[in-house]
Order: C-alpha cells, then sequence, then structure tokens
C-alpha cells in the first residue's frame, strides 16, 4: 500500500510545527533571548499563510489533497472553503502575535529573563495550537480530526495560565482558575467526541470520511453526529457548553482572549464542517440539536451582553451569541450550509479580531485603570477618533447594519439555507436576535458617541505603531467587503 | 404613459443631457462624499464652522436633487454584478412608483438639509409667580449656530437620504434591503445626539432602533424565503411571476411576515406606539425626514414586495390589514383630540393619514391602489410642511406643550400661522388640496373593493374611515383654535426666517398643486397600477 505525499499542500500546517519545533531548539542554542524567538515564530505564520492562499482559487470540486491512498482517500484535504478558514486562522493569529509581542517579549521580574523561560515557551504553544486549528477543516478522518482538535485546545489551556510573574498575585490566580475551567469543559466534551467517533464508527464501519460511506444504521449515525456536534459546541462556546466562556476570556491576558475568540472559533467550525460534509447520506435533513443550539447560544449570548459593564466580558458573551449565527446554517445539513457558515465565521473572525486590537490600544493609552471597563470608553469617538471608528465599524460588522454591509451580507448567507428548509421558527429566533444583538453594540456605541467627561487627564500616551497598522489592514478588509462583500465562500 | 404628463415628459427629456446611468451617480455620489468628508472634518480638534458645513451640505443635497430628477425623466437602467456568490446584482430602475418617491425624498432632503439645527438646551423653566400673567420670554435666535457636532449632524443627514434613495431606486430585493436598514444608524444618532434634550432623547432613539430593526429582520426573513422559492433576488422577476413557485401556505407566511415586519414601519395600529415618542423627541429635519421619507419606506415595501410577489397571501390578509388600517385612522384621530403636545399630536395624524393609504392598499383594486400611492405622497408633502412649522414653534416657545398659554401664531407670526392653517387643512382633507384626493379614493375604493375581498366588511371600514376624516377636521379646528387664533400677543415670539420661508412656500406650492390637478401624480403612477393589478 503506497501513501502518495503531497507535503506543499501541507504547508499550511507544517510551517507552524516546523517553526514550533525550531522555537524549542534556538531556545537551547540561545538561551535568555525572547525576540527571535517571536520572529521565527511570525514567519510560521507568513510561510503557513502563504502556503494556504493558493488554495482561494480553486474552483468547485477542486482540492488540494496530500497523504492519500490509491483509492482516493486522502487524510488531508483542504478545498476552497477549507483555505478560507486556513487563511482566517493564520491571519488571526499572526494579528495575535504581533498584540501579545511586547508583553511575550518583556523582560521578567528583575530585568533579566522571565524565570519561566517564557517566551520560547508561549510562542510554541501558539504555534502548536494554531497548526491544530489549520489541520482541523482539511482532517480526511476520525483520527486526524481528533487529533488535531486536541492538539488546538490543550496549549490554549497552557497560554491562558502561563501569564508573566510581575503580574499582581491575585491576578495570576485568576488566570489559573480561568486555564482550569477551559481544561475541565475541553475533557467532559473531549468524552464526547470520543463517544461520537466510537458510534460513527459503529455506524459506519470506517474512520475516514469519503462521502459516500456506506450507512447501516441511519439513526445511529445521526446520534453519532449529534454527540460530535455537542462536543464541537464547546469549543465555539454555545450554550449550554459556554460556562467557561466568560471566566476563561476576562482572566487570560487580552491576545490570549483575541486568541480564543477567533482563532479556537476556526477549529470548532473546521471540525462541524468536516462533519456536515460526511454527513452527505442524510443530506437536507434538519438537525434539531443544532437548531437548539443556535437559538440557545444567540439568545442567551444577547441577552446576558446587554447588561456587562466590561467590554471584555460583553465581547465574550457576544461570542457566545455569535456561535449561535456560526451553527444557525448547520442546522440544515448541506454543502451549502457548511460554506454559509465558514463564510459567517470568517467576517466574524475579522470584525471581532479588530475589536480586540482597538481594545488593546484602548488598555495601552487609557491613563486609567480599568481600561476595559465601559465606562472608561466614554467619548472615545472625540478623544481617539481614529480608534473609535474602526471599533463602531468592527461592533456594526458584528450586529449586522449597514454601513458595515459585510456583517449584513454575512447574516443574510447565514439565514438562507434555514429559509430555504423553511424551519420557520428558527428563522423568528434569528430575527429577534439581530435586533437583541443591535442593542449589545448600539449600547457600546453610544458609549463611545456620548459627550466627553469634562475632567482633564493626564496627557495620553501614544498608541504603539503597530496597532496602528494592525487597526489599518483590518479596518481595510473590513470596508473592502461592504463595498464589494464575497458573500458565501 | 397617458395624454398631458406624457407629453410633458418629452418635451422635457428634449431639453435634460442624456446622462444615462451618470444620473445615479449623480444622485447618489454627492450624498456619500460630503457624509464622509464631514465625518473626517467633524474628527478635527478643530471643526469646520458652521458655514462651510451647511454650504456643503446644501449643495450635496442639491446636486443629488438634480441627480434625481434627471432619473426621473430620464428612468436609465443599471445592472452591475455585485455579490455574485449570492446572485445579487447591484440593479438600479426606477418605475412608476418609485419615481413620485423619489423626487419626494430629494425635495424633503433639500429642505431638512437647510434647516438650522438648533443648539440643545433644557425647556425654559415658568416662574410660578408669572403663570397667570403674561410673561415676556427673551426672543430666541433662530438663525443658524455654532453647534458642537455640527459636521455629524449633517452628515447623517445625508446618509439617510442616501439609504433612501438606494432603497427607492432598487431593483433588487436585497440592494432595497440594505438601502433599508442604511437609514437606521444615522437615524438613531440623529435622535439620541440631536434630540430634545428635555425628554428621553437616548431611550427614544434606542426604542425606534428597536422596533425598526425588529421589522426590518423579519422583512429579511420574508425576502429570503421568496428568494429561496423562486431562485433570484429581481424584484422584476418576482413580479412577473407571481407567486407562481410558492404554494398557499407559503404564500401566507411570507405574507404575514413581511406585513407585520413593514407594518412596524408604516405604522399600522397597534405596532404605532414608537412614532409619537419619536416625533416629539428628534430634531425637527429628523422628524421631518421621518415622516416624509422613512414612513413611506414601509408602504412602498408593501407594494413592491408583498403586493405583486405573493399576491394570494396579500389578498388572504387584506380584510385584517385593512381593519387594523381603519381602527388606526379612527384611534390616532381620537388621540389628536386630547394630545397636549403638539409636535406629537402631528405624528398621531401621520398615523391616522397612513391609516387610510393601507387602507387603499388592501382594497385590491387599481382605484384603491392609486389612492394609495396618491396619499403616501400627499401625507409626505403635507407631514414634511407642518413638522418644519411645528419644529420652528417648538424651538420658539422652549417646547410644544398645547397646555402653556402663548401668543396667537396669526398675531405674532402671521407667515407660520399661514403655512399651520394651510397644513392643517390639508390635512384634515379639505378638497383642493393634496390629502383629499388620496383620503376620498381610499374610501371609494373601499365601498367597492376587488371581487376576492369580503364586500360587506369593506363598506364597513369605508363607513369608519369616513367618521375619521370627519375626526381629522375636529382636531384641525382644535389646533387652529389653540395655537393659531386668539388675540394674545405675548410672549412675542419671530416669524419664519428664509430657509423655513422659502421650505414652507415650496412645500404649499406643492401641496396646492397636487390638490388642484391629482392627474399630473396619477399619471405617473398609473402605467406601474395598470401593471401590478392587470392579472
Amino acid at each position: 500500500m503506497s501513501l502518495e505525499l503531497g507535503l506543499v499542500s501541507v504547508l499550511p500546517v507544517l510551517a507552524p510545527v516546523a517553526a514550533a519545533v525550531l522555537v524549542l531548539l534556538l531556545d537551547v542554542a540561545v538561551p535568555g533571548r525572547r525576540e527571535p524567538h517571536l520572529v521565527l515564530g511570525a514567519g510560521g505564520l507568513v510561510a503557513g499563510l502563504l502556503g494556504a492562499l493558493p488554495g482561494l482559487g480553486l474552483g468547485a470540486g477542486e482540492a488540494r489533497s496530500a497523504l492519500c491512498l490509491p483509492g482516493g482517500w486522502c487524510a488531508y484535504r483542504a478545498d476552497h472553503l477549507v483555505s478560507a478558514l486556513q487563511v482566517c486562522a493564520l491571519g488571526a493569529a499572526l494579528v495575535v502575535l504581533v498584540l501579545t509581542w511586547r508583553d511575550w517579549a518583556a523582560p521578567g521580574p528583575d530585568g533579566g529573563p522571565e524565570g519561566t523561560g517564557r517566551a520560547p515557551v508561549v510562542t510554541a504553544l501558539l504555534l502548536a495550537a494554531t497548526a491544530g486549528v489549520v489541520a482541523v477543516p482539511a482532517s480526511g478522518d476520525l483520527g486526524s480530526l481528533l487529533v488535531s482538535l486536541e492538539l488546538a485546545t490543550l496549549p490554549t489551556v497552557a497560554l491562558v495560565a502561563l501569564v508573566r510573574t510581575t503580574w499582581a498575585a491575585d491576578r495570576r490566580a485568576r488566570a489559573v482558575d480561568g486555564a482550569v475551567s477551559l481544561l475541565t469543559t475541553s475533557l467532559v466534551s473531549f468524552g464526547l467526541l470520543a463517544l461520537g467517533a466510537a458510534l460513527w464508527v459503529a455506524a459506519t464501519g470506517s474512520t475516514r470520511f469519503d462521502g459516500r460511506a456506506q450507512v447501516d444504521h441511519p439513526q445511529l449515525i445521526v446520534l453519532a453526529a449529534v454527540l460530535l456536534v455537542a462536543g464541537l459546541a464547546f469549543k465555539v462556546s454555545a450554550v449550554p457548553f459556554h460556562a467557561w466562556t466568560p471566566i476563561t476570556y476576562a482572566a487570560a491576558p487580552l491576545p490570549v482572549t483575541a486568541y480564543l475568540a477567533t482563532v479556537s472559533k476556526v477549529a470548532a467550525l473546521g471540525g462541524l464542517v468536516v462533519v456536515v460534509r460526511a454527513l452527505g447520506p442524510v443530506d437536507g435533513a434538519t438537525l434539531v440539536a443544532v437548531a437548539v443550539l443556535a437559538a440557545a447560544s444567540m439568545t442567551v449570548g444577547n441577552l446576558v451582553a446587554l447588561v456587562q459593564q466590561d467590554t471584555v466580558r460583553l465581547l465574550a458573551w457576544s461570542t457566545i451569541a455569535q456561535a449561535g449565527w456560526v451553527l444557525l446554517p448547520l442546522a440544515s445539513l448541506s454543502a451549502q450550509a457548511a460554506s454559509a457558515a465558514g463564510s459567517y465565521l470568517v467576517v466574524y473572525v475579522t470584525a471581532t479580531v479588530l475589536a480586540f486590537v482597538v481594545l488593546t490600544a484602548v488598555v495601552a493609552v487609557s491613563p486609567s485603570a480599568r481600561a476595559t471597563s465601559l465606562e472608561s470608553q466614554r467619548g472615545l469617538l472625540r478623544t481617539h477618533p481614529l480608534l473609535a471608528l474602526p471599533l463602531a465599524l468592527a461592533l456594526l460588522t458584528l450586529a449586522g447594519l449597514p454601513p458595515a454591509v459585510a456583517g449584513v451580507v454575512a447574516k443574510i448567507v447565514a439565514l438562507r439555507p434555514v429559509l430555504g428548509d423553511d424551519t420557520w421558527w428558527l428563522a423568528l429566533v434569528a430575527a429577534v436576535n439581530i435586533a437583541l444583538g443591535l442593542a449589545v453594540y448600539l449600547r457600546w456605541v453610544a458609549v463611545l458617541l456620548a459627550p466627553t467627561p469634562t475632567e482633564a487627564g493626564p496627557p495620553p500616551s501614544r498608541v504603539p505603531a503597530r496597532l496602528w497598522a494592525l487597526t489599518g489592514v483590518l479596518t481595510a478588509l473590513l470596508v473592502v467587503g461592504s463595498v464589494l462583500p464575497v458573500g458565501a465562500l | 404613459m397617458s395624454g398631458a404628463a406624457g407629453r410633458m415628459r418629452e418635451d422635457l427629456l428634449a431639453l435634460v443631457p442624456d446622462l444615462g446611468v451618470w444620473w445615479y451617480a449623480l444622485a447618489l455620489l454627492p450624498l456619500l462624499l460630503v457624509a464622509l468628508l464631514l465625518l473626517g472634518l467633524g474628527r478635527r480638534r478643530v471643526p469646520p464652522g458652521r458655514r462651510v458645513v451647511h454650504r456643503g451640505s446644501m449643495a450635496a443635497a442639491g446636486l443629488s436633487a438634480v441627480g434625481v430628477a434627471g432619473v426621473a425623466l430620464d428612468r436609465p437602467v443599471l445592472e452591475l454584478s455585485w455579490i455574485p456568490s449570492l446572485g445579487v446584482s447591484f440593479s438600479l430602475r426606477p418605475d412608476g412608483l418609485s419615481v413620485p418617491l423619489l423626487l419626494l425624498t430629494a425635495l424633503v432632503g433639500v429642505v431638512a438639509t437647510a434647516l438650522h439645527l438648533h443648539p440643545a438646551r433644557e425647556p425654559r423653566p415658568e416662574p410660578v409667580d408669572l403663570a397667570d400673567t403674561d410673561p415676556t420670554s427673551p426672543i430666541p435666535v433662530v438663525r443658524g449656530q455654532d453647534v458642537p457636532g455640527l459636521a455629524t449632524y449633517h452628515a447623517c443627514l445625508q446618509v439617510v437620504l442616501l439609504g433612501a434613495l438606494v432603497a427607492f431606486l432598487a431593483g433588487d430585493a436585497l440592494v432595497f434591503f440594505i438601502g433599508f436598514e442604511l437609514v437606521l444608524v444615522p437615524m438613531w444618532v440623529l435622535v439620541a445626539r440631536y434630540g430634545d434634550p428635555g425628554s428621553d432623547r437616548e431611550g427614544a432613539a434606542l426604542r425606534f432602533l428597536l422596533v425598526t430593526v425588529v421589522g426590518s429582520s423579519l422583512v429579511l426573513l420574508g425576502i429570503l424565503a421568496v428568494a429561496s422559492a423562486t431562485g433570484t433576488t429581481d424584484l422584476a422577476l418576482w413580479a412577473a411571476e407571481g407567486g407562481a413557485s410558492l404554494g398557499r401556505g407559503s404564500q401566507l407566511a411570507v405574507a404575514a411576515v413581511l406585513l407585520v415586519g413593514l407594518g412596524l414601519k408604516i405604522p399600522v395600529f397597534p405596532l404605532h406606539t414608537w412614532l409619537p415618542w419619536v416625533h416629539a423627541t428628534a430634531p425637527t429635519a429628523g422628524s421631518v425626514l421621518l415622516a416624509a421619507v422613512l414612513l413611506k419606506l414601509g408602504t412602498y415595501g408593501v407594494v413592491r414586495l408583498v403586493l405583486p410577489v405573493v399576491p394570494e397571501g396579500f389578498a388572504a390578509w387584506s380584510p385584517l390589514l385593512a381593519g387594523l388600517g381603519v381602527t388606526g385612522i379612527v384611534w390616532a384621530s381620537l388621540v389628536c383630540l386630547v394630545e397636549r403636545d403638539l409636535k406629537r399630536l402631528i405624528a398621531w395624524s401621520s398615523v391616522a393619514h397612513l391609516g387610510f393609504v393601507v387602507l387603499g392598499l388592501a382594497t385590491g383594486t387599481q382605484a384603491g391602489l392609486q389612492a394609495a400611492l396618491f396619499g403616501n405622497v400627499a401625507h409626505g408633502l403635507v407631514s414634511a410642511l407642518l413638522f418644519v412649522v411645528v419644529g420652528g414653534l417648538k424651538h420658539r416657545w422652549g417646547s410644544a406643550d398645547l397646555g402653556r398659554r402663548r401668543a396667537a401664531v396669526r398675531e405674532v407670526a402671521p407667515r407660520l400661522g399661514l403655512a399651520l392653517v394651510l397644513g392643517m387643512a390639508a390635512s384634515s382633507g379639505l378638497p383642493g388640496l393634496a390629502v383629499f384626493w388620496g383620503e376620498i379614493g381610499s374610501v371609494l375604493a373601499a365601498w367597492g373593493p376587488a371581487a376576492d375581498r369580503p364586500e360587506g366588511w369593506f363598506r364597513g371600514f369605508a363607513v369608519l374611515a369616513a367618521v375619521g376624516g370627519a375626526l381629522a377636521v375636529a382636531y384641525t379646528v382644535r389646533v387652529l383654535r389653540e395655537v393659531w387664533a386668539g388675540d394674545r400677543v405675548e410672549p412675542r415670539v419671530p416669524d419664519a426666517e428664509l430657509t423655513e420661508r422659502t421650505a414652507l412656500r415650496l412645500l404649499g406650492l406643492l401641496v396646492l398643486v397636487l390638490g388642484l390637478a391629482p392627474t399630473l401624480l396619477l399619471g405617473v403612477t398609473a402605467p406601474f397600477v395598470e401593471g401590478v393589478l392587470a392579472r
């Protein structure tokens, strides 16, 4: 049995993994240095990104595959949608790395290196997690899916826990709390995933997703799919698997939160897309379990986000609501639904990353100790218009309201499969949630627009150039996406 | 195109340069560019002065009005592939239904931009010991002032106009929807930031936004349901198909969702509760745009998305719709007899007028549809006129409370007074003024509705609507007696200044012209109406 390698196609996964290994080797060669690791990590991500870009040009039915058996089945298969998800994940990971650069390159308490040897470790962890995320949507069998999902999840637990030793003790304790709740939920959901995988094998007699699996027991395969979806729902933080989200988001360093809110979501959705596509034989059915998850997530997420006073917590709950929107099209199992969910996710990730970048910039310039509280951003449009306008654009994109047409089109794309199926109850829940979500995000926008409090604070510090660059690039992406929307991938 | 109107259009067409689709650039781009420019300039440390902002904004609205006039005469068709993966093309395709509304939007846009924004201030406190005497209040300055955030205010006005024009021009359902939604955020900013500080303006703005977004989300569901059944979002194809690809159950569901969504926007009783509050709070220009343009988006949506697309569903719901419309007429007219806030009173009268429009739509006859479209435009003109007057009076008085003793407008501000008399007379349906034709047409059409409508019910609705029309006379008399008539001359308020005078003359003239020569408008809408109800 000969295996056909196609290593060029696997570059999006290989490059971050290779970079992770190199980072650790480099740490052995030049211990104590911090910047070279980060440069190497960024290089790995960029190489992966460049490797995934050609996949965007693939037409329908085309795919870049690797590790193929003579029968035509491939363990790695990236078509247009998968490549788009990979580009999105790698790009967002790169943004997170730039955001966290200063923090990870910072010296330890005594001015020397961190005693924990933190910089190379966290860089390697980020790269490993990202490699897992990129591998998930391309996986061709249950084994690769489970392994890459765990590779995408476990390093993030360490990323949440490994904060700087200069932080106050109670804050570090909270970070560990956050990491533990993330770990616990991920273990439970891995149990569900394993159970689902076992049922899947029992139903189809194969671990491979080749789209034309011989189904002996359709009920069994639906049950397996429900369990797999439940296991993945934890990662996408859908209600009722969302409990870790607000705790972990608020405890982790801001860039790591951004990572969890964006890159990790790509892994979850990638897994869902793989499952939905593999369910080809039962195409056309409506998976009530997904519909319930979607409806519950958006409603609960929006309602709780309405009363948050801290912007990070607000974003955490908005993530839960947006998870509902990502799941929404998947309630009708079809190829169109998978691509709709992917398209929604790409828009969501871009807007959320932009919101986190601006939030990091606000924290950098704000004199107040609690810079992420909603109240401290009052009048931002007057004091820092160039930060407030991109933030408002990102929030309107998440809310799905013009002038952020990209967000509107994403909502349209996500709703289309639902109405194609005539699932009216779900569509009505979604319609109400458009209004609820708007109330959430406009509450924030209203604070930005409000008149500035008159107190004369200390002169504001400057926003670092790297944050300006990121804000500019992401805003440009959203503006282009609003003028010439891509629609469904 | 029939008779005189057709010849006039041909004569005019020979005069205008043939710009083709470039008319669209002239109609839309100035608004977009000036809005962006003003948003940018407004963020500078030293914002531009009042004159620059006002004139720039006026120039944009004026150029856009010229462009809209060109579009109305030339009617070019623009088709650009926009979102290929969804099969959406950016198509602009004006017809007999949209041209009157486009012209109305352009005109009202110029008026709203011209009106000066007054600095927000708390209502003047009434000295307790002087409550029964004649206090002489200081005369407030009514000309423009440097108001903080003036550039943002004008940018919001331009974006509202842009969104409304795109929605009326759209030949594709999703482009219509995006135009429909584009007006929401700027309108929210207008009410929340520039509204009456004496009331809960942020609450009113949020209520406006949430209600309309619930409405537009439902509209989106309806659009997507039709799109997935027909496989296209092209409005012309939808109308041509006439609901053939939807079963009766789907037609009923789609029509219900769309009618509730658009009914929130129109607004139809009992979904109207947000309107009076928002009107009472919004700045004058915001009220003018809301009444004359944004509410029209709702009725336009019914005629564009429901009537020809799901005819069977619409026919099934139309008795209920007509009943709610008539209830709205009577209810709003009764409220107008006791309402104490003048601006809110005018808003209630809007609900009554739109009740007539809804009644006309629901009859399913050509006469009813013609009357509804006419009433729609007439209401736009009259409500714009009344809100200019009432907004001006509210600013001069410091509040719009009718319970306070004030100088008779006839004595101290005769020009405003004349405009008020004209507007209220038109509003009460006086023959010879614009609203009359819409209301009488709706009532007559309801007396003899289409064959598939329950005739008995509609005759009852016709009688009730006529009673509502009589109530309109009663509240008109009430307003004129309390505000206009009398012989008190203290406290004095200044009369209309230049921009108000010009705006009022323009609107008043059009109200008269449409009242005396209704065929000018009916001739434009006739081909569309015949096309829709020929089947």
